[in-house]
């Protein structure tokens, strides 16, 4: 406190060094002095006290401490001890050995405010500090902006790199789910399947629009009686996108590779024995055991030709044989493919760069595409796609099939979900169609574990499509529950896939007397609980992939299903020789399960892809696991 | 100087504290890295090497001072995800945040300090209580909702009045610097209604205080008017806690604008960060945090050295005896 | 008793007092409402019914489940009211002790007080949450915890002056040296002095708990779903808004009209007990005799 030890006298040299004020003083009255002086310390010491700005962006709670600075304590309601600068402001001189001064920051500070005044002030620059503080203010602001802008980057052809000015040589597509990193031989996720296969990386053979097995780097293969050896013919002349060639050798060591250091989806290839090249344009698979999906398998991730002479930070750059090379990747933000000059195939990228833009929010999302910065986005929340579809002189929305089933899986191992009952009264109480309907209209009922697009569909959907609430209620007493005894189950799902459908079910299961608690956690959180430790009741999942009935034949899975028939049908047309007996074992495999009701297929996912008129050749089925981009191209009107 | 020596050591102290504090924070979390990363179906033996290859099998001990290690040599480590320099990264993370935070407290300031001034020394009692209706109504708004209500009212394609780009940032960044800036505008104009009503409120109960004192009367008294009283007396007087003000209200914007640069889908500091803990890139968010505490810390060190320096009464006190 | 009673008529006399007393009556009685009544049950969802518009029926509209807007607004108030003062009493718990820290006799338990509140004081809530959620997840103590700790620590060193001057007056001595004890002493001479401070601060921090609900929730460290909140309603409408902009308009609004009437309540609240300021103090006597005579 500035009291006690100090009379006027000290004041008046203290007033002597705030040479800010100084002439005020000098110009009206010098015998006021102490008094002015007073004042200013006051107004100073009142100003420190205003500083108390919280660390966290709530300013006003200093703002209201700095108010508070001259409130009455209780001891001045008792009118016992004095420190009121506004009540003193009357008195004379005498009360300057009062207090007057509201309290200061902390005991160091008023410690320090006891010495005398320094005899330098930074008061020194008089009027014109006012200017001079205005113009460091927008100095530093300004340069905060420019040290972060460079000037325009010149592309390749010496064309401004065009954020908004889009011609056919770029074409911006949005998505939702990027990629971690670029490491497809270890990073999971079906983003990186989406935007490097066909496009950056080649497989052995890819897949069609319709989920079927086409040529890709091999023209053709042959497949022995046994189903035992794979024989295929490798195009001529290809090269990777740094120049390297490309011949059975570098597919015989990727895939080897593959299976050795058990890269991402290695397991898929089941039954395997060797891969090696019996010319350079001859690659010959031997498995040990028939195993009908491996061609599909080949269309993925096992199926991949890397090259094996190059060393390059798979994380963050990626060199295939594709139509397209990965020119720029941003994390989490956007990835820049441009036409690989090198590419000699028959899928030639027709438009010279495409850019992917990542956008985890759906109105940055629409609003990129309304904008211009975006001419494709998939997938479009369906229920926001309608302006879009009214606006069709200038939009182009489809619908295109995929193979994502919601899985609501019921533990065949929980504590009450193990009581077929109570899975089956789940099932019948739940209204599918509400639910599609919420969702805008377009997801398929399934029914069954198969999706449309994958081998032994068939449609179930007239399983689910009526809603029994009173024999559901009805099954659920027999197994002991009802509205008057709730039967309470957790239901655990990632934060992906929103809240929405964890309310709906809630609302649903309540009917019949099941308390649902929805926890919706993050995917690591849902990971660990429900799919590493199968401990839960009931858990949600986009299952997104495709030839995966495997899930429903291993008992080690997280749906802890395990029925013998199934694994015994399964087997089989895993080793089946042809296509239609493959198809036929699985379908009836499929319906055992859906029987069994270990889960509940909520509906399958259908992606609604919109598009500017004028863009073409932009894949409409599967476009989330799967998206060819070397036909996409886009014209101006 | 015993002062800045006392601070500094303090703020080593808290940094040590901070750094155990959120390696512990993030060793208890549910979800295992090495799962996520290697996926469903994978196999038991390709997450064991997945974890291997990252580090994680190490005792936890090991971890933290391998990574304090790091970090007193400013290496903030990679990140287990995107292989990428933690440090780069948020460098780059950096030019999208700090420039928005620029603007907005230029937003702020000009809204702050102007209304505030205004809506003291306007003659009309109409305009006074408007702009104190103003800084109550604007510094209850909560973010969120705010910037929705500009995008609504200033965005192109959905708003009523289409002038700027409503969310999203240029993926070329700053070599756009044109719409790189525009795309800021309406984020920036947000955190610049918010806080530049807290602002506001301050400015305002300021000067009141000052018109209040003797010290304008005095100025007034030889020959100025009040406004230029206000502005060359008052405005110096208020130089320090303005000072301060500033330099606190930016450091919390760093954090404060995490739900402005969410919403606004601009690829900057705070969305990184909580992109990065749905991920569980432990090394990153780890690093990451600890950035962010580390210049909470530093800047609320500088304003304390700093404040003592402006404040006359503060400095030079061994000399004086 | 008679001052609280001049307290409250002060408060209610100015139109701001009014409008926030008002409003918080409001706050609380729906809150409590809530608890037993909301025009549509909160778990009845209709599919075929998302995203309505206002109707007699559903008098906000729907949201993207078919369940009733308005229902889960008010249902929202409550949990929010249980955040502002679940954080205010965290704060002031916190906020007190470390008061009582500073002000204690002992040296080390002052400075390790300053050291504290100097150390912390600059980690923003925010970060506090976010580093919180990563064990706990979203919940609802995130949101308490967060604010609780950033304004307990404000609270601490805005009342500090006021509590070392408390501490270190004359009455306090002369309480010690009559016997009393160091808790005595703070209840008795500490505490009544900076009881008007930790008032308004406390009212306050009830605001700022109720936006920090909002943008947690949004960030998704706040309260988790199935809770319904403000910032769940708007958090959940935000992804919409495209389409169905209306719907964005009532919890944005509802946490706005909220927190401005907490910060006026607690300006009035401050006026109405600050002497200088409310003539009706004065008048009345409350104080004493008037304060002029008595510092004299």
């Amino acid at each position: 406190m500035l009291r006690g030890s100090h009379g006027p006298i000290s004041f008046g040299v203290r007033f002597e060094k705030f040479r800010a004020c100084h002439i005020i003083v000098v110009a009206v009255d010098p015998s006021g002095g102490e008094h002015l002086a007073y004042q200013l310390i006051m107004a100073k010491s009142a100003a420190l006290e205003a500083v108390a700005l919280p660390g966290d962006g709530e300013p006003w709670t200093g703002l209201a401490r700095r108010n508070m600075a001259s409130t009455q304590g209780a001891h001045d309601f008792d009118g016992a001890t004095t420190n009121r600068g506004v009540s003193n402001r009357k008195r004379g001189n005498e009360s300057l050995t009062e207090g007057h001064v509201p309290a200061s920051m902390d005991p160091a500070l008023q410690a320090r405010a006891r010495h005398e005044l320094p005899t330098y002030d930074v008061w020194k620059s008089n009027h014109k500090s006012k200017l001079w503080v205005l113009a460091i203010m927008t100095m530093v602001v300004a340069m905060v902006v420019l040290a972060f802008v460079r000037p325009p980057a010149r592309g390749g052809d010496g064309r401004p790199a065009g954020f908004q000015t889009q011609s056919a040589q770029r074409v911006s597509i949005g998505l939702k789910l990027a990629p971690a990193n670029l490491d497809i031989r270890n990073q999971s996720g079906s983003s990186l399947d989406q935007v490097l296969i066909g496009n950056v990386y080649e497989g052995i053979v890819a897949r069609d629009s319709n989920n079927k097995v086409v040529p890709a780097l091999a023209k053709s293969w042959v497949v022995s009686n046994d189903a035992l050896r794979y024989t295929f013919t490798m195009n001529t002349g290809m090269t990777f996108s740094n120049g390297d060639r490309l011949n059975a050798e570098d597919a015989a060591w990727s895939v080897n590779e593959l299976v050795k250091r058990g890269y991402h989806d290695a397991q898929l290839l089941k039954h395997f024995e060797s891969a090696k090249a019996l010319d350079n344009s001859t690659l010959q698979i031997v498995l040990t055991a028939p195993y009908s999906d491996l061609l599909w398998v080949l269309t993925g991730r096992p199926g991949l030709v890397f090259d094996r002479h190059a060393r390059y930070d798979m994380k963050t750059q990626a060199i295939g044989s594709g139509p397209y090379t990965v020119e720029r990747f941003v994390p989490n933000s956007s990835l820049t493919l441009v036409a690989n000059s090198r590419y000699r195939g028959p899928y030639r990228a027709k438009t010279a760069s495409i850019v992917l833009h990542y956008y985890n929010d759906d109105n940055a999302a629409i609003n990129a595409l309304k904008s211009g910065d975006i001419q494709v986005l998939a997938p479009i929340t369906q229920s926001l796609s309608g302006p879009f579809d009214r606006d069709s002189t200038n939009y182009d929305v489809k619908v295109g099939e995929g193979t994502d089933k919601f899985v609501l899986a019921m533990n065949c191992k929980g504590s009450k979900t193990s009581d077929v009952r109570i899975r089956e009264a789940i099932r019948m109480a739940i209204d599918h169609k509400a639910i599609v309907a919420s969702r805008g209209g377009v997801d398929r009922l399934m029914g069954g574990p198969i999706a449309p697009l994958d081998p032994g569909y068939e449609d179930l959907g007239a399983r689910v499509s009526h809603t029994d609430v009173r024999r559901a209620a009805k099954l659920l007493k027999e197994a002991g529950y009802d509205r008057q005894n709730p039967l309470a189950l957790r239901l655990e799902y990632a934060n992906i896939y929103g809240t929405e459908l964890g309310d709906q079910l809630r609302s649903q299961l309540r009917e019949i007397g099941i308390n649902l608690q929805v926890h919706v956690v993050e995917f690591s959180t849902w990971m660990q609980d429900v799919y590493t430790n199968k401990n839960y009741d009931l858990s949600l999942v986009d299952h997104n992939e495709s030839h995966d009935f495997s899930q429903w034949a291993d008992r080690g899975y997280y749906y802890n299903y395990d029925n013998p028939e199934v694994r015994n049908l399964y087997d089989q047309a895993m080793s089946a020789t042809t296509e239609a007996r493959k198809s036929e074992l699985l379908q009836r495999a499929a319906r055992v399960v859906s029987s069994d009701s270990p889960a509940d297929w909520l509906f399958n996912y259908r992606i609604t892809t919109v598009m500017r008129s004028g863009v073409s050749g932009f894949p409409i089925n599967m476009n989330q696991a799967l998206m060819p981009l070397w036909n996409v191209t886009f014209t101006h009107e | 100087m015993r002062f800045v020596l006392q601070r500094l050591a303090l703020f080593v102290v808290t940094l040590l504290g901070v750094s155990v504090l959120v390696f512990a924070a993030l060793r208890v979390l549910p979800g295992d890295m090495a799962q996520l990363m290697a996926g469903m179906n994978s196999t038991p033996g390709r997450v064991a090497s997945i974890r291997k290859s990252m580090g994680l099998d190490r005792p936890v001990f090991e971890q933290y001072t391998g990574w304090l290690w790091g970090l007193m040599h400013g290496d903030f480590g990679m990140s287990m995800l995107t292989g990428r320099a933690i440090a780069a990264t948020v460098k780059t993370r950096a030019s999208v945040t700090f420039p928005l935070i620029a603007l907005g407290l230029l937003a702020a300031m000009v809204i702050g300090l102007v209304f505030g001034y205004e809506a003291t020394m306007s003659h009309r009692p109409a305009v006074r209580v408007m702009f104190h209706l103003l800084a109550l109504v604007g510094g209850a708004i909560p973010a969120l909702w705010g910037g929705l209500l500009l995008i609504l009212l200033f965005s192109k394609g959905m708003g009523i009045i289409g002038l700027f780009p409503s969310q999203g940032f240029p993926a070329s960044g700053w070599r756009q610097p044109v719409q790189a800036l525009s795309s800021l505008a309406l984020p920036a104009l947000t955190v610049g209604i918010i806080d530049g009503a807290t602002l506001m409120r301050y400015t305002r109960s300021a000067l009141t205080e000052l018109l209040s004192s003797d010290v304008i009367a005095m100025t007034m008294a030889s020959g100025y008017t009040r406004r230029q009283a206000m502005v060359r007396v008052g405005f110096r007087l208020a130089l320090p806690q303005l000072v301060s003000v500033t330099g606190l209200l930016f450091a919390s914007m760093v954090t404060g604008v995490m739900v402005i640069e969410n919403l606004f889908a601009l690829p900057g500091i705070g969305y990184g960060l909580v992109t990065d803990l749905g991920n569980r890139d432990l090394i990153a968010v780890q690093s990451e945090l600890f950035m962010l505490a580390a210049f909470f810390l530093f800047v609320g060190f500088i304003v304390d050295v700093i404040h003592r320096l402006l404040d006359p009464r503060m400095r030079h006190p061994e000399q004086e005896g | 008793m008679r001052k609280t009673r001049i307290v409250a008529r002060s408060v209610w006399k100015t139109a701001e007092g009014r409008f926030s007393v008002v409003v918080l009556g409001i706050w609380i009685a729906v809150s409590l409402l809530s608890l037993v009544w909301t025009p549509c049950s909160l778990w009845s969802t209709d599919g075929y019914d998302t995203w309505a518009s206002p109707s007699t029926r559903h008098w906000l509209g729907t949201d993207g489940t078919g369940a009733d807007v308005f229902s889960w607004l008010m249902a929202g108030s409550r949990t929010d009211l249980v955040i502002a003062v679940l954080a205010t009493m965290f704060s002031a718990a916190l906020g007190f002790l470390l008061i009582g820290m500073t002000a204690s006799r002992s040296n080390v338990f002052s400075n390790m007080s300053v050291v504290l509140i100097d150390a912390l004081i600059s980690i923003p809530t925010i970060l506090i949450a976010l580093v919180l959620a990563v064990p706990l997840g979203a919940s609802v103590a995130v949101v308490v915890i967060a604010c609780g700790i950033g304004h307990g620590l404000n609270l601490a060193r805005v009342c500090r002056p006021q509590a070392l001057l408390a501490a270190r007056s004359g009455h306090a001595k002369s309480a010690l040296s009559a016997g009393a004890g160091g808790r005595y002493v703070l209840l008795h001479h500490v505490l009544p002095n900076i009881l008007p401070t930790l008032i308004v601060q406390l009212s306050l921090s009830a605001g700022t708990a109720v936006l920090a609900e909002s943008g947690l929730t949004y960030l998704g460290v706040g309260v988790p779903s199935g809770v319904p909140s403000w910032g769940h309603s708007l958090a959940t409408s935000v992804k919409f808004v495209d389409v169905f902009p209306i719907t964005v308009i009532w919890p944005g609004l509802l946490v706005t009209v909220v927190v401005v009437a907490l910060n006026m309540f607690g300006d009035c609240l401050r006026n109405a007990v600050d002497p200088v300021s409310n003539a009706m103090l004065r008048k009345n006597g409350a104080v004493g005799a008037s304060e002029e005579g008595k510092s004299r």
